[in-house]
Order: C-alpha cells, then sequence, then structure tokens
C-alpha cells in the first residue's frame, strides 16, 4: 500500500459529501423525470404521485441512494442493478394489446391505496389477476416487476457538474443556451481550467459556466465574470452546486459591461460625508456601507484592468468579436479563449474576424456529438432519442504579435501547396494576384496573417491543432 | 506542473507552433539550436521573452508561436506512443467521474501520459493521481516525463499489471478510469481501491463492443450500478468566406449577356467574311456554315472566363473584352457596350459588399474513438443493506411465485407489457 500520498480522505470542503439543511437536492423519480428540492427544517417534501417524506429524513445522507417512501420515512432500496434475465421459450406472439391491459383499473388502484392497502398487496392482487403472466419473457416480466417495484421510490443525484448540466438540459435547454455536458466539458479542458488559474468569463447561460469553473477551482483561484445587469448577476445554477457562500465571494467578482470600461465614471454619491464630519451614527453606517461597494467595485475594476488573466471564456447572447476584442486585451499571452454558441454561423463569423487579426492563434470551430447506450444484456443499443446539437464551441489562443518578425507580407505564400515550402519568404508581387483564382487566395492571405500556413486543411485527427 | 510564470526560462517546457499541424514540445536548453523548415533559433534567445510570444527566425525563413503548455496542446504535441485518447473523450471522462480539485483518481494505464496530464491539471496539488503501467518502456518513458514536468507531487506511477496484481491503494480513491485491454480483469481490483464511505465511480475505456459487453457484465457481479455507456466526438468545421450568393435572376442574365454576345460574334464573322471579297467567296461561305456548328463552344468558353474575371475584379469596365470593346465600335448604334457595363455592374458586387462566413463538417472526421462505460458503486452501507434486501426479495419471490413486491403507477403497465386478448380470453 501507499502509506504515504493520500492517506488523509478530507477533500475540500468546497462541496458538501452529505445532504446538509439549506440545500437544494435533484431527485430522480421512477418516471426518469427529476426534481429540484430545497431541504428545510421539519418540512414535508411532496414527490406528487410517489408520495411524501418529512425533509429531515435526507440530512446527513451521502448522495446517489434510492429510497422507497414508507410511511413519510424512507427506507433505503436497492439498487438498481442490470439483471442478468434468460430469455425463456415465451415470446410476445399470443400476446396482443387490447382492452384488458391491466386487471385493476386506475379508479380501482386509487381506492384500494385510499384503503390503506399496501402497494405490495396490491401488485400481488393485480399479478393474480393476469392470467397470461405466464406467457411473457423473462425479460418483460423483469421489466415489469422492477417498473412496479420502484414507482413508490426516488434516487438523490449528487449535485456534480455533469448531473446539474444534464437536469437544466433536460428541463430548458434554452437557458443554458443549449450547452450540453460534453460541449461544457470541453470547454473547461480548452479553456484550460486548474485551481488557482484566474479567469475571464461572460455567461448569460443561467451560470452554468460560472458554475463549472468555480467547482473545478474548488476556491483557488479568480474568477471574474462580466455581465449585462446594474446588480449583481443572478447565476440561478450556483443553487444547485451547494458552494459555501462566503467561498464563492472569496474567488468570484463581477463587473457590468458599463463598469468594465476603462473610461466609465461612476455616477453614486461619493461615500465621504458632503460636511466632511459624518452627521449620526446612522449617516457612518449608511456612507461606510457605501464605502465598501465602491471600493470593492474600485478594486475589481484594476484588477481587471491590469489584466494577465488565464483565460476567457464566452457563453453570451452578445455579438462575440466585440466581447472578444473587449476583453482579451486582459489576457496573458498564450491565454486560452473559448467562445460557446448554439449557432454555427455566429461562430463562423467570429472566425472570420478573429483570423484578420494577428492576436488570435489557431480559431477553430468545433460541434459536439454525443450518443447514449442502453446496456442490457443481449440488449444493448444506442438510445431511439438522442439529443440534436450540443452546441458549438470557437477555441483560440491569445498571442503576442511580432510586426518586424511577423512581416505579414513576408510570409504570404500560395494556397497550392506545392507552389512554395510554407513559410518561405514569398514578395507580394510574385503572389499571382491576376490568376482566376485570385479573388479567393488573396481572401486567404489575408486572414492568415498569423500563421505559417494557410488552413485550408485541418487536422481531423488532432482537433485542438 | 510547468511554468506560470510570464517569460520563458531556461529549462521549461515550450510549445512550438509552427503550423496548424505542426506542434512541437521544446524544453529551453541554453546554447543549442531550435532548427525547423521555418528557420533556425537559438533558445537562448527565447529566454526571457512572453509566452504567447511570435517568434521571427535568425535567418528569416519563417516564424514560430511559443506557447505555454496545456494539457491539450501537449496532446497533439507529443511523440505518440500509444492510441491517445482525444480531447472530447478526456473532457467527457472528467465530468462523469466528477473530478476537479482535490480528487483522488486511479488511471490505469498509463499509455503515452494524456489523461495523466490532463487529470494532473484539473485534481491540481490538493488533489492525486494514481498511474499505472505494464509496459516497462513506457512506464520508464512516462515517469521520466513527469518528472521533467514537475508532477511528481500529484502524479505516482507505478509499474505494474493490474489487472494480475491489482493497485497499491484500498479505500482510497474518488473514481477509477481503466483504458485496458482487458478492464473486466481490473473491475474487482478497482472496487477495493474505492472509497466506502461515499457514492464514487468508474469509467472504462474500450473501442470494441465485445469489451465493453464483458465489463458491463463484469460491472454488473461486482455490484455497481447505474452502468451506461456513452460514446463522443468533436467535429471540427470548416470555415469559409465568400460572396453572398448568385441570385438566379442574375444567372439569367448572364445567359442573355453570353447569347447576344455570340449573336453578335456571329454576325460580325459573316462581314469580316463578306469584307474579305471575291476571290474566297466560296471558302468564306464554307467558315460561315462551320461557325455555326462550332463557334458556340468556344466562344461560350471566352465568355465563361470574362464573367469570372468581370466576377473577381473591382473596375467593371476593365472586365470588358476585346470582343466587346470590337462590337462596340462597329456597332455603336446599338449601344452594347453601355449595356454590357451596366450588366457588369450588376454581376460584380461592389467592393463595399461583405462577404458571408460559411461553415460546414469536414468530409473526413474521426467517427470513433472509443466507447466509453461508466457505473457508480454505492457506500458500503448501502451495498451491504441492499445485499441484504435483495435476499430478502429472492425469498419472497420464491415463495409467492409470482408474488412481485411494488408500488403503483397507472400508465405503463398496459400497452407493451401484459396484455390478454379477447380471442384468447374466449376461446
Amino acid at each position: 500500500m501507499d502509506p504515504g500520498e493520500g492517506s488523509s480522505k478530507t477533500i475540500s470542503s468546497w462541496r458538501e459529501e452529505t445532504i446538509q439543511l439549506g440545500n437544494t437536492v435533484l431527485l430522480r423519480l421512477p418516471t426518469g423525470d427529476t426534481r429540484s428540492v430545497k431541504v428545510e427544517k421539519d418540512s414535508t417534501v411532496s414527490l406528487g404521485r410517489v408520495g411524501s417524506f418529512s425533509s429531515n429524513e435526507l440530512v446527513g445522507q451521502p448522495y446517489g441512494l434510492t429510497y422507497e417512501i414508507v410511511e413519510k420515512g424512507l427506507q433505503v432500496l436497492p439498487p438498481h442493478t442490470l439483471q442478468e434475465v434468460e430469455d425463456t421459450e415465451a415470446t410476445n406472439e399470443l400476446i396482443n394489446d387490447g382492452e384488458f391491459v391491466q386487471p385493476l383499473t386506475l379508479e380501482e388502484i386509487e381506492a384500494l391505496k385510499k384503503s390503506g392497502v399496501h402497494a405490495n398487496e396490491i401488485i400481488k392482487k393485480q399479478i393474480e389477476m393476469h392470467a397470461n403472466y405466464s406467457l411473457k419473457t423473462e425479460y418483460s416480466k423483469e421489466k415489469y416487476k422492477k417498473h412496479l417495484r420502484y414507482a413508490k421510490s426516488f434516487s438523490t443525484v449528487e449535485p456534480t457538474i455533469h448531473n446539474v448540466c444534464e437536469y437544466w438540459f433536460n428541463k430548458d435547454q434554452s437557458r443554458i443556451r443549449d450547452l450540453r455536458i460534453d460541449t461544457l466539458s470541453q470547454l473547461l479542458h480548452l479553456g484550460n481550467i486548474r485551481p488557482g488559474g484566474r479567469y475571464i468569463v461572460v455567461d448569460d447561460a443561467s451560470g452554468l459556466v460560472v458554475a463549472a469553473i468555480l467547482d473545478r477551482l474548488g476556491g483557488d483561484g479568480r474568477l471574474l465574470t462580466i455581465c449585462d445587469v446594474d446588480s449583481a448577476p443572478a447565476y440561478p445554477i450556483l443553487t444547485h452546486m451547494n458552494f459555501k457562500k462566503d467561498k464563492v465571494s472569496a474567488v468570484m467578482s463581477s463587473l457590468n459591461w458599463a463598469t468594465a470600461e476603462e473610461d466609465y465614471i461612476s455616477l453614486a454619491p461619493s461615500a465621504e460625508p458632503p460636511s466632511g464630519q459624518f452627521k449620526s451614527e446612522r449617516q457612518k453606517q449608511r456612507l461606510s456601507k457605501r464605502k465598501l461597494v465602491l471600493d470593492s467595485l474600485s478594486d475589481t475594476r484594476s484588477e481587471l484592468f491590469s489584466g494577465e488573466f488565464d483565460g476567457l471564456i464566452v457563453a453570451s447572447e452578445y455579438e462575440p468579436f466585440s466581447i472578444v476584442e473587449k476583453l482579451s486585451a486582459y489576457l496573458g499571452g498564450s491565454a486560452s479563449i473559448v467562445v460557446q454558441s448554439p449557432h454555427a454561423q455566429i461562430l463562423a463569423d467570429l472566425q472570420s474576424k478573429m483570423r484578420s487579426s494577428s492576436q488570435y492563434l489557431g480559431p477553430m470551430v468545433t460541434e459536439s456529438w454525443l450518443r447514449r447506450y442502453q446496456v442490457l444484456p443481449g440488449r444493448t443499443h444506442p438510445f431511439m432519442n438522442m439529443t440534436g446539437s450540443g452546441g458549438f464551441l470557437l477555441h483560440a489562443i491569445k498571442v503576442y504579435d511580432d510586426p518586424s518578425a511577423s512581416s505579414v507580407l513576408a510570409f504570404r505564400q500560395p494556397k497550392s501547396k506545392k507552389a512554395k515550402v510554407p513559410g518561405d519568404p514569398l514578395p507580394v508581387d510574385e503572389f499571382p494576384s491576376a490568376s482566376g483564382d485570385a479573388h479567393s487566395s488573396s481572401l486567404n492571405e489575408s486572414r492568415e496573417a498569423a500563421s505559417n500556413e494557410p488552413s485550408t486543411k485541418h487536422d481531423t485527427d488532432a482537433p485542438m491543432a | 506542473m510547468w511554468s506560470s510564470a510570464r517569460t520563458i526560462a531556461a529549462g521549461d517546457l515550450v510549445i512550438v507552433w509552427l503550423t496548424r499541424d505542426l506542434i512541437q514540445p521544446l524544453y529551453i536548453t541554453p546554447g543549442k539550436e531550435f532548427n525547423s523548415k521555418f528557420g533556425v533559433y537559438r533558445h537562448a534567445d527565447l529566454v526571457g521573452v512572453p509566452y504567447g510570444s511570435k517568434v521571427g527566425s535568425r535567418n528569416g525563413r519563417g516564424f514560430i508561436h511559443l506557447l505555454r503548455p496545456t494539457p491539450e496542446l501537449w496532446t497533439v504535441a507529443l511523440p505518440h506512443r500509444t492510441q491517445i485518447l482525444y480531447l472530447a473523450d478526456i473532457a467527457f471522462i472528467t465530468s462523469w467521474l466528477d473530478i476537479k480539485s482535490g480528487s483522488r483518481v486511479i488511471e490505469a494505464g498509463t499509455g503515452s501520459g494524456s489523461f495523466t496530464h490532463s487529470t494532473a491539471r484539473t485534481i491540481g496539488p490538493s488533489g492525486h493521481l494514481w498511474s499505472y503501467e505494464f509496459h516497462e518502456a513506457r512506464y520508464n518513458k512516462a515517469r521520466e516525463e513527469f518528472g521533467q514536468h514537475g508532477m511528481q507531487d500529484i502524479v505516482s506511477i507505478t509499474h505494474r499489471n493490474v489487472c494480475k496484481e491489482g493497485f497499491t491503494v484500498e479505500d482510497t480513491v474518488d473514481s477509477v478510469f481503466l483504458d485496458l485491454p482487458a478492464p473486466w480483469d481490473a473491475v474487482e481490483h478497482a472496487k477495493q481501491a474505492l472509497r466506502k464511505d461515499r457514492l464514487t465511480r468508474i469509467c472504462c475505456f474500450s473501442p470494441c463492443m465485445e469489451q465493453v459487453l464483458r465489463t458491463v457484465s463484469a460491472l454488473n457481479d461486482a455490484g455497481f450500478t447505474e452502468i451506461t455507456m456513452y460514446e463522443t466526438l468533436l467535429r471540427p468545421q470548416d470555415i469559409s468566406q465568400v460572396p453572398p450568393l448568385q441570385t438566379i435572376s442574375e444567372a439569367s442574365e448572364r445567359l442573355r449577356e453570353c447569347e447576344k454576345k455570340r449573336e453578335e460574334k456571329r454576325i460580325k464573322q459573316i462581314a469580316d467574311a463578306r469584307s474579305r471579297g471575291g476571290k474566297r467567296k466560296r471558302d468564306g461561305n464554307e467558315d460561315e456554315a462551320g461557325g455555326e456548328g462550332t463557334e458556340p463552344g468556344a466562344t461560350q468558353e471566352e465568355d465563361g472566363l470574362e464573367s469570372k474575371r468581370a466576377k473577381t475584379e473591382e473596375d467593371p469596365s476593365s472586365g470588358l473584352s476585346i470582343s466587346d470593346v470590337v462590337v462596340a465600335t462597329t456597332n455603336p448604334e446599338q449601344g452594347s457596350s453601355s449595356s454590357s457595363s451596366a450588366n457588369l455592374h450588376i454581376r460584380s458586387p461592389p467592393p463595399s459588399m461583405t462577404k458571408i462566413s460559411l461553415s460546414k463538417t469536414f468530409p473526413e472526421v474521426r467517427g470513433h474513438t472509443s466507447y466509453l462505460t461508466f457505473a457508480c458503486l454505492l457506500p458500503a452501507f448501502a451495498r451491504a443493506a441492499a445485499s441484504q434486501a435483495n435476499s430478502g426479495e429472492v425469498d419472497r419471490l420464491e415463495e409467492g411465485g409470482d408474488g412481485v413486491t411494488a408500488g403503483l403507477k397507472g400508465e405503463g403497465i398496459g400497452s407493451d407489457s401484459l396484455s390478454v386478448s379477447m380471442e384468447v380470453d374466449v376461446s
């Protein structure tokens, strides 16, 4: 065994290990739907048809368990496992869908439930009444049993960024700008998000990007967000992450598009007493509170303007080139720029604009693709439905241009790869601008100012490249 | 792990970006030279240069960009020793396994270290990664590399076949990532290494479906739950800028113009032939007859070139071909010159006209890397409770025959499940 490293099990207390009072918890219901519930002291959580239970029951529980609701209390249920079921001779040959699908009608079941009969009894009754149960294949019997078994149960879902993203994507994907989990994961990697890093983020995706980055930072690093409201931005998704509030405010600060301007002058009244002296204790308190706000604003602004950030991450409804132009000034050399959009056109335009500037290296647009499979013995196949698109990403690297080294004209090459070794100096006069292809190749040249080679060919094996 | 200083220092690993398809790692060693088809660079000259700088070569043969290494850049720059995991897979695995600052993770095998670098970056100094490689040469190379990259505090690498010998830690890690030819042989060992006090996660990376099926069955036998499988890809988009697409009325205009010119040319040829006079009159007639058969093709070609030129050049008047001018001078009363230049105006977009950006997927993209099989392992106490409940359940099932425990749900019990047809009942 490895006695040395990592013998202690305490990991960062950034996110709670167990469910606490005040947490917002995701519950997965038997239907597959996920419900968001706030765990408040001594209250009742109602899950509709599944039942209701006392919220205190969840406190201190680890995530991921499945519970059956028994008289407002919770009992841990065995986890869903794949059932190894051998197929029998039974087929669905003699089974037709008909009126006698369910031996007990819904009304009868409700009546039984009201009369206090336990669910198990009802099910037993139902199956007894089912003459053709033996005609079913083992698999569909299993499906039937499991289906019934878990009808009054639910599972808690750990608020990992994966689960939270999936929950919001299924709930309302437009509110998170179609940012599917695979795209979000790529965004975090392309943005080189690491503990201790300093990032500028523009998040109009309900705070999903902010939540993901805060989660990865684990309380160490800096996150400066720029928003379009004049109060503190509402990032509703942060509630689902259950971060500790004081820890978040130590890592994250926000500016808006006005306060992020270098020539912005606050119209807010001064925090100094007009007479030079505080007239009352109340005034003193009020003004010192105001001073705190103004100081913090001024600190955040100077932090932005002093620059050298490690990355710029954008998922915004605003015109992306204006954002990139404005904020890339505050990035350090070799910093990552990642822009997400649900629309390829937006990023195509952005890429075209960025290629004409020599401070962005290798802008590249990618689309992510994700397919989930049902895995069951003998019945493994992709799910019938898949999400259409998880959005597009543009990634580029901020670089410092050196006009003397980079004399754009000196390193132009023709579009044809055979004509010259890429990178060779080629006087502009030699460029065959009169050829029939002049139009498109001169276009290429100006776009490729920052690169040694026209990027008409991409290495699809290495998407980063 | 890697320099976070603003400028490059001796001993740093720098990623040299020559072109999009040519990215190389470079350890800065003053005294050495970096030679490439884009020129010669002295390492000593690169010391003190800010990361992200464009640097011109000493012999004027080109320039390079000096980038700060990231796991993603390292992945595309590294000398491939095994099939490496690409960005889309690594990123997805990281989020599913909930790898973040402070996580404790196991990886087997190390391979070329692509996942190792990415994970070391993500977990940071408060986390730890145990990496296992059974191939000795690869193990030595990887260990050396992790040392060079300052990762030795975050990553412990062990030379071992984990399928046979298991892992070096027990009840310790939050997640396990298996990239092995036979991951099912390591599943039980992984279970031992995972923490027992909370929900933990595993991912198995296999290119073939047969491997997935064996893995799924091993995971199920070992008590893992929520077994699921994904495939993910990243599709690069090919972006180009083109003038706005032409309308069919422009095409129609061009075709009419072609026809008009052809007709004018034919008339002119007849006129020329006539003017050559008596002696060659018979030959001229033959020319005329032949001309009607062969000329159109040739003129069309010429027109094609001409209209192409007209589109690309800004000055419409320069788009006029010699034949246009000749026609114009010989038949001034027809006003063909002015009308054709007016048409050219329509055809060539004014220089101020904005281009449109188009995006499409490249014709050939990576279609498959591997299947990502995921599963969860519940805390030990929940598993114990579960197995008790399960055994109780089995007894009950055996006693009562079809006596199944349950809850109730109105919809779904019908349709595809148990149903009885009228006919069967009656008969």
